[in-house]
């Protein structure tokens, strides 16, 4: 019942899943570096208007292919297009992407996996039926299918990614609603008298939100990571927006003599995958089952 | 004496409930009749697996429907058949009308939810309250179950509070709509015996106060004797016997109850004097034909193996009913001999 390795302290006055985080950021340093990059990431992004030297889109043929240097930081691309600034503007798309394609998967996937599992036997199996047909496809080959068939814009790409990610997010909720949904509490709140909507919403969800959470951190890397993969193949955000995806396709054409051109989209999209990793992968121990206190 | 004789608020006849094991049915509680009077405290006594907590989650329209099956000529409640209505009309009985509360403090409340919350929802569920208001109300009622500067602790977690507090809470929360009866499961067992004594108090005085009924669910004949005002002992699913508090402990009857009660460890006997009861309870795939006691009872004679008694009332005039051959009131030539064992 009550945590053995803590039982001596006084019992805490947070909500269970704030000491979850802050055991996280306490035990495990990586989990603090992984914060605190991703966190100046959004912030640039969200900054990127204030800090780029240059205009993304603008053109200027007497300047290109320069490589990083006092004037442009980074160097310029084939239409002497700065790429500090180009970084800086795709850092929103690969966020405004990743988190409303992993926002829409997480709140889809958490309905329907709490659903799957509070009722379990017959609804169960035909939900996650459905979901491993879904999971079987490789995220990237599913959302190319999607794309192709919708057509390539910021909206599709959304969709495609989101529809990539419920799958993992229905199981990841469905698992610890079928622990808790035979839990005492739960049968206390029907002995009230309250409804199925009710009951999952204000008492199941909370009790499987941190591994839900936990898991959107995970999968926002997965969602920037693909978001760049259809870009790169050019079934991403339609060109001359920045993005890093798309950066890193128009580089490999002078991959030799300008290695620039993508080696620094490239490099970004490796410190936001491992940032976010970092992050999600320190909140994972946390609310690790076998270390969890009220389990 | 006990409530007077009035309209019950709670009238149960013939309760069935049953669950299918390897696809056939089989009763877990059998027929079983009891009328419970306003600002009366019916307890429901028997070992475990005796179908008593089957019996409140009957009442309650609780049963699992998947393998699980409960039928009832009337449970009259309010001037409603609550084994008519559906589920919708059920929601807004439990913890309305009638509310439970559970054996396990330390699991029955949401561990990532406040106190306070938990106990605001059900007023603002079921009274339509704002939640100022439900607020106001969770609080008055933390006072009344008498938990400690209830108000600095409105806003935390379950984790912190101690076991008996949490039976406060959860008797706060079962509290809140103001219920004509109360099915107190166990309430007591998970608890300390100091913790324990005070929580009866306290339902008790809550009784007198608010004037609800309860069915108060045991195996321990001590609080018994503390809170019934009536008990009905339970064995595998049947009511073997129904009295009167102190008619039970004054003629104990059936000689099931006569064996519980033989079985209480007292402080001023011997350890030799204390019984216990050979055998346990049959699992309810395998239940005998006769008595369900049969097998376990010193005085069994072979009708006892052959047909279940009927629970007759015994011929004295007091509400005292027992389903036993020999025991009971019966005019069996082959048993009269031995009638007065």
């Amino acid at each position: 019942m009550t945590d053995q390795t803590e039982s001596l302290a006084p019992p805490s006055t947070r909500h269970p899943f704030v000491d979850q985080l802050l055991k996280a950021f306490r035990t495990n340093k990586l989990t603090w570096v992984g914060a605190v990059i991703f966190v100046l990431i959004v912030v640039v992004a969200l900054a990127a208007p204030l800090l780029s030297p240059y205009d993304p889109l603008q053109q200027n043929i007497l300047h290109r292919l320069k490589g990083p240097g006092p004037d442009f930081w980074l160097g310029t691309d084939a239409y002497g297009r700065d790429i500090l600034s180009r970084l800086l503007y795709g850092a929103r798309v690969s966020l405004v992407i990743g988190v409303a394609a992993i926002g829409s998967a997480m709140v889809i996937g958490s309905a329907i996996g709490i659903v799957a599992g509070y009722y379990g036997g017959k609804v169960d199996l035909v939900i996650m039926q459905a979901m491993d047909v879904l999971l079987a496809f490789p995220a990237l080959i599913l959302g190319l299918i999607v794309v192709a068939m919708l057509g390539p814009s910021m909206q599709n790409l959304i969709i495609a990614i989101s529809l990539t990610a419920i799958p993992p997010f229905a199981r990841i909720a469905r698992a610890p609603t079928i622990v808790v949904k035979e839990r005492d509490y739960i049968e206390a709140c029907r002995a009230l008298g309250y409804g199925d909507l009710r009951i999952m919403t204000l008492h199941v969800l909370p009790n499987v939100l941190s591994e839900i959470l936990v898991m959107g951190s995970l999968w926002l890397a997965t969602a920037i990571r693909v978001e760049a993969s259809l870009s790169f193949i050019g079934l991403g955000v339609k060109p001359p927006t920045a993005s890093w995806g798309g950066m890193i396709r128009e580089g490999f054409e002078n991959i030799l003599d300008t290695f620039w051109l993508s080696l620094f989209p490239s490099l970004a999209i490796l410190l936001v995958v491992f940032s976010l990793n970092l992050l999600g992968d320190g909140m994972r121990d946390a609310i690790d089952p076998k270390t969890r206190s009220d389990a | 004496m006990t409530a007077q004789m009035g309209d019950p608020v709670l009238d149960v006849r013939n309760l069935t409930t049953s669950f299918r094991i390897d696809g056939e049915w089989y009763p877990a509680v059998r027929g079983i009749s009891f009328a419970l009077q306003p600002n009366e405290t019916l307890a429901l006594v028997g070992e475990s697996g005796c179908g008593k907590s089957m019996t409140a989650l009957s009442i309650l329209g609780l049963v699992p429907t998947n393998n699980g099956r409960v039928e009832a000529e009337r449970i009259g409640f309010e001037g409603r058949d609550l084994s008519r209505l559906s589920d919708e009309e059920m929601r807004k009985i439990r913890g309305n009308g009638i509310s439970m509360i559970f054996q396990e403090p330390m699991t029955s409340l949401n561990p990532v939810l406040t106190i306070g919350f938990q106990v605001t929802e059900a007023l603002i569920y079921h009274q339509n309250l704002s939640r100022a208001e439900a607020e106001r109300e969770a609080l008055a009622l933390l006072d009344l179950v008498k938990i400690p500067s209830a108000k600095s602790r409105f806003r935390e977690y379950p984790h912190q509070f101690s076991g008996g507090m949490r039976q406060r809470v959860m008797i706060a929360m079962a509290l809140a709509c103001r219920p004509k009866v109360i099915l107190a499961d166990e309430p007591t067992t998970a608890l300390d015996v100091t913790i324990q004594a005070q929580i009866l108090a306290l339902l008790n005085e809550l009784k007198a106060e608010t004037g609800m009924s309860m069915i108060f669910i045991t195996h321990n004949l001590g609080v018994v004797a503390a809170l019934a005002d009536r008990v009905a002992v339970m064995y595998a699913g049947d009511i073997v016997e129904i009295a009167a508090v102190h008619d039970l402990f004054a003629r104990p009857t059936h000689p099931y109850t006569e064996a519980l009660l033989r079985s209480i460890p007292r402080s001023d006997r011997d350890m030799d004097t204390l019984h216990t009861i050979p055998g346990t309870v049959p699992p309810i795939n395998r239940m005998p034909q006769g008595c369900r006691f049969a097998a376990r009872c010193g005085l069994a004679r072979d009708i006892c193996r052959e047909k279940n008694p009927p629970l007759d009332p015994l011929g004295d005039g007091a509400e005292h009913a027992v389903r036993c051959w020999v025991r009971g009131d019966h005019d069996l030539p082959a048993l009269t001999e031995d009638a007065h064992v």
